[in-house]
């Protein structure tokens, strides 16, 4: 064993900046992409202004909380193909009982759907960890039960909500107008809370340890099954939410939408925002300007003049050329060490 | 010895992986204020017990006492709540968070470490750096400086000093003796016999998963130590083994004008590997032992065609393979035989399918399989004596079955030299035998067989010539008919570098 030198452990022996870029160079370059996608949108159509930030950003909601919740669960060494299904039900449920109520009154059936959605989803993460059957196996059947169990709720699309509740995620009360500051400031909070809670207090490193490594985690003394329930459980409230503002910006709900689509859309976000699938890896910093750039392809590739089937053939393009980028990196990371 | 109040009392602790046991019935005593050794060759059984006595793993029976008193400890959390904290072979350490975050997440943070870090001259050490991109030594101690700071009434230092550099060592040997001066306790786990002895007050010896000898260290020396690892009776109790008798033609002599098949030209893996250079001759099986973790795993990775080199060459029949897969290794007829079944087998096929791998393997191959291909599986079956009954899986097989399968596919396709690494781990004494006779009739078709083992007595049992490795280098060659266990572990141990 080759005796190291102390000194290049000790503190300042790298710029911070460097380090800090490093570490946090997907980030941002996700939202430098994203920015510039914005600015390339802008030169493509006659007019931009807040009424197509607010459509940008009003209309990306759903995905970016989904994908975040994706990636919670995601980080902690899990996959949760139910999250689609989550959305649709929490969303169906939202305009079934929320129909001809006052804002208040919302607003209480909001915070119980998430905290059901949180209880639900929590038990989906105790039968994987009791049971030791993949991840992905058992999220395959919670998606079909949430699918199944919106229709039950909500047959036809209807339904409804209120003004207020539509204010709070389209800052209009009709879903749509110029104003995109009450979903950013939702999409902030919400995301920096818990970005937040993960990199900073011992329960969200918790994630990291058990998504990275399960025997280490454990012999540090986290109880992982535990870990892991707490991960399915936050990730089906942020899936509720998105559910939420999917009815808040439609004003009703519809359970024939397919929840499948959804989760495939919130594993390409978190892979675009830089989230490893083998767990441990990841910032839901990042995964919001991917969620954004995902949804905001379809309308660049319109005013573009490429048709539907083209927007969908890129979108793949970009998750696996994504995907070869990092392989790459990650490659010459470990040739170098 | 005066009966006095243990402070961690474990008796008749068994464990079994399946039909594998790991621990028949092992008893160990941790007075206050004492360091304390466990020893034991490979496979004796040491990492479970540790395991078990820090409730990483549930033992099947036995007892643990805890100041007398039974204890429950269902988690390694419970065990550090209780007062036992262990620093594990390998850092407990998560790759992808920060020093600072992985204390966090053992509910501690920078100053209750820093003092423990400081006296390890490591006081100036970045919280804010990667596990990843701190070397394992540095990280063994951060461990330690993480268990220490639960402040524990034992500290379980399992082959903490492995990779540590004599000033880092002596750190943690300053450390143990502070916790035996407050009148705790450490349970120390080293295979350098040097360090037990100076360190150790008493040893309690594991032998085959139970508890041979309890010593009191004082005026004990390294010998006696070896000889109570190994027991006195072990080789008469091999003895009655079928494959007593050696076969005298087989002397290294008539060896030595054999052709060279498989030449090591210093050969560097990392730092795991540092310059390991011999010659494997037509016809003949070379032996190789060390403990674990000495760079056998790597050699054979290089060696399989896994792994390059980071320097050194491989030439066979004189000419350098430059592998870049096991397949170019094994088109020169170099083929592996891992340590890990499970790797080597498809567990939910047959054993014919399983044996007919390496003929279908081949890139190029779009037809089906020729009937003198189907012969060949067919004589490998039959010379393997595999009990085809559970054939229809091969991971119903006993492990002894699936390890003749491992061998037998390459029987079928055909080799030069065969890469063995411990075939024998955890198999009953039966099929040993039998996969002894299987090498030594590889052998008499002259083809080569290189066979790492953990268990000494192989070496005289089954091969030419010997070969010890410790530290990443061969230290020790010898002809295996005059090889003892004692002079073989002694050379495991690096304690002596002259080859016999």
């Amino acid at each position: 064993m080759t005796a190291v030198a102390p000194d290049t452990l000790a503190a300042g022996t790298q710029p911070a900046w460097r380090r800090w870029l490093r570490r946090h160079g997907w980030t941002v370059g996700v939202w430098i992409l994203l920015l510039a996608l914005i600015v390339y949108y802008s030169t493509l159509i006659p007019r931009f202004g807040w009424f197509q930030v607010a459509s940008i950003v009003n209309n990306s909601t759903p995905l970016v909380f989904l994908a975040v919740a994706q990636a919670i669960i995601v980080i902690a060494g899990g996959i949760d193909l139910g999250v689609g299904g989550m959305l649709v039900l929490s969303s169906v449920t939202a305009a079934q009982l929320m129909e001809g109520q006052g804002f208040g009154v919302t607003l209480l059936i909001a915070i119980a759907i998430i905290a059901v959605a949180a209880a639900m989803n929590a038990g989906v993460g105790w039968i994987i960890t009791v049971s030791n059957v993949p991840d992905i196996v058992i999220t395959l059947g919670s998606l079909y039960v949430f699918q199944g169990m919106a229709l039950a709720v909500l047959p036809n699309p209807g339904g409804g909500t209120s003004e207020g509740f539509r204010y709070m995620f389209t800052g209009s009360n009709t879903g749509i107008g110029s104003n995109p500051w009450p979903a950013a400031i939702m999409m902030t909070i919400a995301v920096a809370g818990v970005a937040l809670w993960m990199g900073k207090t011992k329960g969200g490193l918790s994630l990291y340890a058990v998504g990275s490594d399960k025997t280490a985690a454990y012999l540090s003394g986290i109880r992982a099954a535990l870990v892991k329930i707490k991960a399915y459980a936050i990730g089906g409230g942020f899936a509720a939410l998105a559910g939420l503002a999917t009815t808040a910006i439609a004003g009703r709900g519809n359970a024939t939408t397919v929840g499948g689509n959804l989760t495939l859309n919130s594993v390409a976000a978190i892979v675009l925002g830089g989230v490893a699938l083998t767990g441990g890896i990841g910032s839901a910093i990042a995964v919001v300007p991917a969620g954004i750039i995902l949804f905001f392809l379809n309308p660049i590739l319109t005013a573009m003049g490429v048709d539907p089937h083209g927007a969908q053939v890129i979108q793949g393009v970009l998750i696996v050329f994504v995907m070869a980028v990092t392989g790459l990196l990650e490659w010459r990371r470990r040739r170098r060490s | 010895m005066v009966k006095e109040d243990f402070l961690l009392a474990a008796r008749g602790v068994a464990k079994k992986y399946g039909s594998v046991i790991a621990l028949r019935s092992a008893d160990l005593s941790v007075g206050s204020g004492e360091i304390h050794a466990l020893l034991g060759a490979n496979g004796a059984g040491k990492s479970t017990l540790v395991k078990i006595l820090s409730s990483v793993i549930a033992s099947d029976t036995g007892a643990i006492e805890v100041h007398g008193e039974a204890t429950n400890l269902r988690t390694p959390s419970d065990s550090i709540a209780a007062g036992i904290a262990t620093v594990f072979q390998d850092p407990a350490l998560i790759r992808d968070l920060t020093l600072e975050q992985n204390l966090r997440i053992s509910g501690l943070d920078k100053a209750d470490v820093e003092p423990w870090l400081v006296r390890m001259n490591l006081g100036h050490i970045d919280f804010d750096l990667q596990v990843a991109d701190v070397p394992l030594a540095v990280l063994r101690l951060l461990d330690l400086a993480r268990a220490l700071a639960h402040d524990p009434q034992l500290l379980m230092l399992d082959e903490i000093t492995a990779a540590l550099t004599t000033d880092q060592a002596s750190y943690v040997f300053e450390v143990m003796r502070e916790w035996k001066d407050r009148g705790r306790s450490v349970l120390f786990i080293s295979h350098r016999l040097g360090e037990v002895l100076e360190m150790c007050d008493r040893a309690t010896i594991l032998r085959n998963g139970a508890d041979v000898a309890h010593l009191d260290l004082r005026g004990v020396d390294e010998g006696q130590l070896v000889t109570a690892m190994l027991g006195a009776e072990l080789i008469e109790e091999f003895a009655e083994g079928p494959v007593e008798e050696v076969d005298s033609t087989r002397a290294v002599d008539v060896l030595e004008d054999r052709d060279v098949v498989l030449e090591a030209k210093g050969l560097y893996l990392r730092d795991k590997v540092n310059g390991v250079s011999f010659q494997l001759r037509s016809g003949e099986i070379l032996g190789l032992t060390a403990l674990e973790g000495q760079g056998q795993d790597e050699l054979f990775q290089v060696l399989s065609g896994d792994h390059r080199p980071t320097a050194g060459e491989l030439l066979v029949d004189g000419e350098r393979l430059n592998a870049r897969s096991p397949y170019d290794a094994i088109r020169r007829g170099l083929v592996l035989v891992p340590a890990d079944r499970q790797k080597a087998l498809l567990p939910q096929r047959s054993v014919r399918e399983n044996l007919s791998t390496p003929l279908y393997a081949r890139a190029g191959r779009w037809f089906t399989i020729a009937s003198d291909e189907v012969e060949r599986v067919d004589r490998a079956v039959e010379r393997l004596d595999i009990d085809i009954r559970a054939g229809s899986q091969a991971q119903r097989l006993s492990g002894g079955n699936q390890q003749k399968v491992t061998i037998g596919r390459w029987l079928a396709s055909g080799f030069d030299t065969l890469l063995c690494f411990d075939p024998t781990r955890g198999i009953d004494i039966q099929t040993k035998a039998q996969i002894y006779d299987l090498l030594r009739e590889v052998a008499a078709t002259g083809a080569s067989v290189l066979l790492y083992t953990s268990e000494l007595r192989e070496i005289p049992l089954v091969c030419d010539r010997a070969l010890v490795m410790y530290a990443g280098r061969i230290v020790h060659e010898q002809d295996a008919a005059t090889a003892t266990e004692e002079t073989l572990l002694t050379a495991a141990h690096g304690l002596q570098e002259a080859s016999a």
